[in-house]
């Protein structure tokens, strides 16, 4: 059940200064952040999140919060798209600005010992937590799959990464332009068709998460699923970002994002 | 520089300093334990606790806007029973230094009792803030808050129930807060608090739905602080007890507006999310407001301001002396 899930020895979130240390587009509207922050970098698990403050001014603005796409020993990088202010905001941060962050926030994924099969399933930018993960089940020799559908090919962002990590990728785009023509749930109803999927991940929007967790439990695949949720914030404290799960309410910042597929009571969205 | 004595008293409750959490948005502390040093603050108001659990709105329940935001969280809480064995407990082992006042909520005058009934039975409970802008289910759904007669009859039950210090939160939903305030004072309430949230919407353009599942919701943040303060100054103008206030509080300047308006202490709500530290900021900063201007104690701010009137007639004393 939910409450179990979190995590043993997770770090317990820290309020830091990071520096930016580069922000950059990566293609049209989707852009790269590195933030030097050692204590936050070393310690986040995949799929966890910081909450950061990015207005630099007076003006009111909430924290907001963002998945981890890498970390190492000194920073993290996260992979956002320009969607409203507050990422409009963090575009404009330069190299050398401080930010205030808190983190690292919420329940990641759980990642087995003993080596599976796993299958991940992005849809756009939910492939930004799933990055962490496919590096964190390649070292305790899992094979990952991943199926990843994008609107475009120039969307598909960071798919050489995980080629070039010794993925397996399907890459799937609603115009043609690369992979496959069509709906990422294509490619992984194939690959779990194939019987040879032991555990599936999932991250993107709520309706492509949805269809991925009725085709893993279809083929009887346990699966994980990461949710976005406004969040006020960002640490349990205020009920925003609530789930509800066959446990009860739950809240995506703190017993979240990541949450066993079977337990969530998906909405109308 | 100065020291300066920043100790408040709301009643028989004798505060460390003048800076609270506001209801709701700051759980009953656990959750900010990592972050910022609770020790640090005169007193946490929990988050709402009703008699039995109440599950709150569907999402989404918030959204940003101007300078603010609106949520239409619900109240939502796990009851009475859960809030003493989870919270309550949590905040007796871990930091029982530091006062520990509780929202108390209700839909039914019955409901409120039983919440302070049940936690007049605990210990390590400072006071009660009973937070009447909850709908009243037998008045269609009115908040309580919105008439005289509703936030007197709540008030006049609460206090036939406990002997604890009785801080009763006013809705600025209404035309004559004041009038409220005056009701809720000759029933014995031993405090005011305010604002409470202001009702807004919001709606996206792009979907043509409304930003909130619930539609409507409560705005809060730097976007209400001119209306809590015109509020807080009003009230404390009508009453002789003790007035919180707070509404976009988010530096010690803008406590000290809130004091020298005349309110004793106030809360910080909407600021704890954008940043955590920012109570504990405004007890450092409000000393030094005060050393830096020569003043002993932060209660003589309540109340300090020099409207035109006031200033006029000063300087005709002065001028004929
Ligand atoms: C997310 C959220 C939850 C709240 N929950 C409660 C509550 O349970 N009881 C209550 O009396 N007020 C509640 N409030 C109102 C605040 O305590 C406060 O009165 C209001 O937000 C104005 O202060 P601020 O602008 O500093 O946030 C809540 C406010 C917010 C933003
Ligand atoms: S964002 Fe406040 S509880 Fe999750």
């Amino acid at each position: 059940m939910c409450e179990e899930h979190r995590l043993d020895g997770q770090a317990r979130p820290m309020l830091r200064e990071a520096v930016v240390t580069s922000n950059e587009a990566v293609s049209a509207d989707v852009w790269l952040v590195t933030l030097e922050s050692p204590e936050v970098a070393s310690t986040v698990a995949p799929g966890q999140f910081v909450h950061l403050k990015i207005a630099t001014g007076r003006d009111f603005i909430l924290r907001r919060p963002f998945s981890v796409y890498s970390a190492d020993a000194e920073r993290i990088e996260i992979l956002y798209q320009l969607v409203g202010r507050g990422t409009h905001e963090l575009s404009l941060a330069e190299p050398g600005d401080r930010m205030d962050l808190i983190g690292p926030l919420g329940t990641g994924w759980e990642i087995p010992e003993a080596p599976v099969r796993a299958l991940l399933v992005a849809g756009g930018l939910g492939v930004a937590p799933l990055r962490m993960l496919a590096e964190a089940l390649t070292r305790a020799g899992s094979t990952v799959a991943l199926a990843y559908g994008a609107p475009t090919a120039e969307r598909l962002t960071g798919v050489e990464i995980f080629s070039a990590a010794g993925c397996q990728v399907m890459s799937c785009t609603d115009d043609g332009s690369a992979g496959t023509h069509g709906l990422v749930t294509l490619a992984s109803g194939d690959l779990l068709g194939t019987g040879e999927v032991d555990i599936v991940y999932t991250c993107g929007p709520e309706v492509m998460q949805r269809a991925v967790a009725a085709q893993a439990r279809d083929a009887g695949v346990r699966c994980q699923v990461s949710l976005e949720r406004l969040m006020a914030c960002g640490i349990g404290a205020c009920l925003s970002c609530i789930v509800p799960t066959t446990a009860g309410q739950r809240r995506a910042c703190v017993d979240g994002p990541v949450f066993n597929a079977e337990d969530v009571i998906w909405g109308d969205s | 520089m100065h020291r300066v004595d920043m100790s408040v008293a709301i009643g028989d409750l004798v505060l460390a300093n003048p800076v609270l959490t506001a209801s709701g948005t700051f759980g009953s502390g656990k959750e900010y334990a990592d972050l910022i040093d609770l020790t640090r603050l005169g007193a946490i108001v929990t988050k709402g606790v009703s008699t039995s659990p109440w599950s709150g709105n569907p999402s989404p329940r918030m959204a940003e806007t101007a300078s603010g935001m609106l949520n239409s969280i619900g109240l939502q809480n796990p009851g009475v029973e859960r809030f003493i064995a989870d919270d309550l407990a949590w905040h007796r082992r871990s930091f029982p230094q530091v006062p520990l006042v509780v929202n108390v909520n209700g839909h039914t005058i019955d409901e409120y009792i039983s919440v302070v009934r049940r936690l007049d039975e605990e210990e390590g409970i400072s006071a009660y803030e009973v937070n009447i802008s909850c709908p009243n289910v037998d008045a269609g759904g009115m908040a309580f808050g919105t008439t005289c007669e509703a936030a007197s009859e709540v008030t006049r039950a609460v206090r036939a129930a406990t002997a604890r210090t009785i801080i009763v939160k006013l809705s600025p939903n209404v035309t004559d807060v004041a009038a409220i305030a005056r009701s809720v004072e000759a029933e014995g309430a031993d405090a005011v608090s305010l604002i409470n949230t202001l009702l807004g919407m919001a709606i996206d353009t792009r979907t043509f739905r409304p930003k909130l599942a619930r539609v409507v919701g409560g705005l809060s943040g730097p976007a209400i602080k001119p209306i809590a303060l015109r509020m807080v100054w009003q009230v404390s103008s009508a009453v002789g007890i003790p007035v919180i206030g707070m509404g976009g509080i988010a530096s010690a300047t803008d406590a000290a507006e809130f004091m020298l308006a005349g309110a004793t202490a106030v809360a910080v709500g909407t600021a704890n999310f954008v940043d955590p530290r920012t109570a504990v900021h405004i007890v450092d900063g409000l000393e030094d407001f005060c050393a830096s201007r020569g003043i002993g104690r932060v209660s003589d701010l309540t109340g300090g301001l020099i409207t035109p009137d006031a200033a006029a007639n000063r300087d005709r004393e002065e001028g004929s002396r």
